[in-house]
């Protein structure tokens, strides 16, 4: 009945880290935060009628939007790969930056960032295109919920963005990459999966079920 | 984390079956989504509680029938003895909140406070401290 005492070290794991658990219980949080916004558009959209959203589904770009999709799912690959070097303690590159196996962290983080900076700018470059074509926030119904769902989600990847940000200045100020600094590399980790398992879910919701 | 564990997954499985005969007795898609993601809530936290078990060494003291309180000391984590800046990263974030009332340029100013008080709140312990 000793293991604990027994194996109370540094290095080993013996109990939960209190921040990333702290962080999956905001996340499941959050996930009832667009249940609600779920719930908006399908209430808005079984209420306004059949009618209204074909016309208003037409004019979504399809192929944009699949692609900027495509971008920030992969940009959870590429976040997963800084974390597994996080997880190593190396924060950065031991070869040329051509070398994409002997990325640290900060190469990984870095690239992830560009690719959610990517998402948001086709994001914002869709909206126009939708506004110029009528579509926005307080016209019609189904662009009050469209932009609500979507714009809410932007928000928080955009949030995320800043806590990339964040992780790399942290970790250009420590002079050596701790256990502290692996943390907070994987819970923003988490946080840019879920974003990312939202967007799909929101995806396929506005854009696929017409 | 076994009890942990457990719970989550419990609740999240009947919430699964709440769902199952709501969505066949309603047929309305808002309901049953709300409830989908209210399974998805307890399934991540069991999902996820059950996998730092499996990782962790050993077990804790409250998996323990014979725990004691004392089997629980020990190091927790860092705690923040005294800091200013979540009360800035408040009031800006109600700054930022009003300016949708009063006029969108409260907001934009309202941002670039908080993103100031953000960073300062995160990286409040970050300095080196061989450099003082």
């Amino acid at each position: 009945m000793n293991t604990l005492s027994e194996t109370n070290s540094q290095t080993a794991e013996t109990r939960p880290n209190l921040v990333a658990v702290g962080t999956i219980v905001w996340l499941s949080s959050e996930l009832m935060f667009f249940a609600a916004l779920f719930a908006m558009y399908f209430t808005v959209r079984q209420v306004s009628g059949p009618a209204t959203w074909l016309e208003s589904t037409e004019r979504l770009n399809i192929p944009f939007s699949s692609l900027n999709t495509t971008v920030l799912v992969l940009s959870s690959v590429t976040c997963q790969l800084g974390v597994f070097a996080a997880e190593r303690f190396q924060p950065r590159r031991t070869g040329s930056i051509l070398q994409i196996n002997k990325w640290g962290m900060r190469e990984w983080f870095a690239l992830t960032f560009l690719m959610g900076a990517f998402f948001i700018g086709g994001q914002v470059f869709e909206y126009a295109h939708l506004a110029i074509e009528g579509i926005t926030l307080s016209g019609s119904a189904y662009g009050s919920v469209f932009y609500i769902t979507t714009g809410f989600h932007g928000m928080h990847v955009t949030g995320g963005l800043i806590a990339f940000l964040i992780v790399l200045i942290r970790s250009s100020y420590a002079k050596k990459y701790s256990h502290d600094q692996a943390t907070t590399a994987i819970v923003v980790s988490y946080y840019w999966h879920f974003v990312d398992v939202v967007w799909v879910a929101l995806f396929a919701s506005i854009y696929l079920i017409k | 984390m076994k009890f942990s564990w457990r719970l989550f997954l419990g609740i999240g499985f009947f919430y699964a079956l709440i769902t199952a005969v709501y969505a066949k007795l309603s047929s309305e898609i808002i309901g049953s989504l709300a409830l989908l993601l209210s399974t998805l809530l307890a399934i991540l936290l069991g999902f996820y509680f059950w996998f730092i078990d499996r990782r962790i060494v050993g077990y804790l003291p409250e998996d323990n029938l014979e725990g004691e309180i004392a089997d629980r000391a020990g190091e927790l984590g860092f705690f923040s003895p005294h800091s200013w800046w979540p009360l800035l990263v408040g009031f800006f974030m109600t700054l930022a909140g009003l300016g949708v009332l009063l006029g969108w340029w409260l907001t934009i100013m309202a941002v670039a406070g908080l993103l100031i008080s953000i960073f300062g709140f995160v990286m409040q312990y970050q300095k080196d401290k061989s450099s003082y």
